[in-house]
């Protein structure tokens, strides 16, 4: 499929489409976060300070990146 | 159900959360399976290989296909506009090279356990079926290859692509797991 073929599918009416493209952008953003996140740590910020710029709770991102980084 | 079963068919269960673990799957699908019944000695791959099934070549489709599917596909990303390629050069200027890979699998490594998708449950479950019809008590791995091929499935179709003869590797299965 092209790509134009592409985007008019997931800008049309095939949910399968569309929804695989969110599942992709939300694996992207996930990695992202987890990159950014560890980078920060290691660059001296507080759990505060990221949760901030992430726009979440606190605990929240400390749940979900305490155990892994 | 999986107190019935033979040790091959334990550890091709044990197996496909390896070969998910590799190849970075959220999920665990019939795929993963016939991977891992595939790879090991026992009665399924012994069912594939006499049925004429050229099972390096269907291990590398399966393993393929699972790659096809993961979770950051770029052709999905392209039909809304992202370019997977360009953020993956911006990434790796900043992180290094790998990055994004790396952050896949520290996302799943963690993760203690890797859920099966519906398709591979309804698998075991046709593999459990299998077991009875033949009159088997235990369920083993040519059960679990019964069991996918029984129905439409991910694995099946893979099955198909690599050019098996289902009935044949379906009936030289059922042979290999008659209670002795």
């Amino acid at each position: 499929m092209s790509q134009q073929a592409l985007v008019a599918s997931a800008a049309g009416d095939d949910p399968a489409e569309g929804l695989r493209a969110v599942r992709a952008m939300r694996e992207l953003a996930d990695r992202l976060e987890t990159l950014q996140v560890e980078r920060a740590r290691r660059l001296g910020w507080s759990w505060q300070e990221i949760a901030e710029s992430l726009g979440v709770s606190r605990q929240a991102v400390h749940k979900k990146h305490n155990r892994r980084i | 159900m999986f107190e019935r079963f033979t040790k091959d068919a334990r550890s091709a269960v044990v197996e496909a959360q390896l070969v998910a673990r590799a190849a970075h799957s959220d999920q665990i699908d019939s795929r993963h399976v016939l991977v891992a019944l595939a790879e090991s000695p026992g009665p399924a791959r012994t069912a594939l290989s006499d049925g004429g099934v050229d099972v390096a070549d269907l291990v590398s489709r399966a393993r393929a296909s699972i790659e096809a599917g993961d979770a950051l596909d770029p052709a999905a990303l392209a039909a809304v506009g992202i370019d997977l390629d360009e953020v993956t050069r911006r990434t790796e200027a900043t992180f290094g090279e790998g990055a994004l890979t790396r952050a896949g699998r520290i996302l799943r490594g963690r993760r203690k356990h890797i859920p099966f998708t519906p398709d591979a449950k309804k698998s075991l479950e046709l593999a459990l079926r299998e077991a009875i019809r033949l009159g088997s008590k235990e369920i083993n791995g040519g059960h679990l290859l019964l069991g996918m091929t029984r129905a439409e499935s991910p694995a099946r179709n893979i099955l198909s692509d690599a050019g098996a003869d289902l009935e044949r590797v379906r009936h030289l299965a059922e042979g290999a797991s008659k209670p002795a």
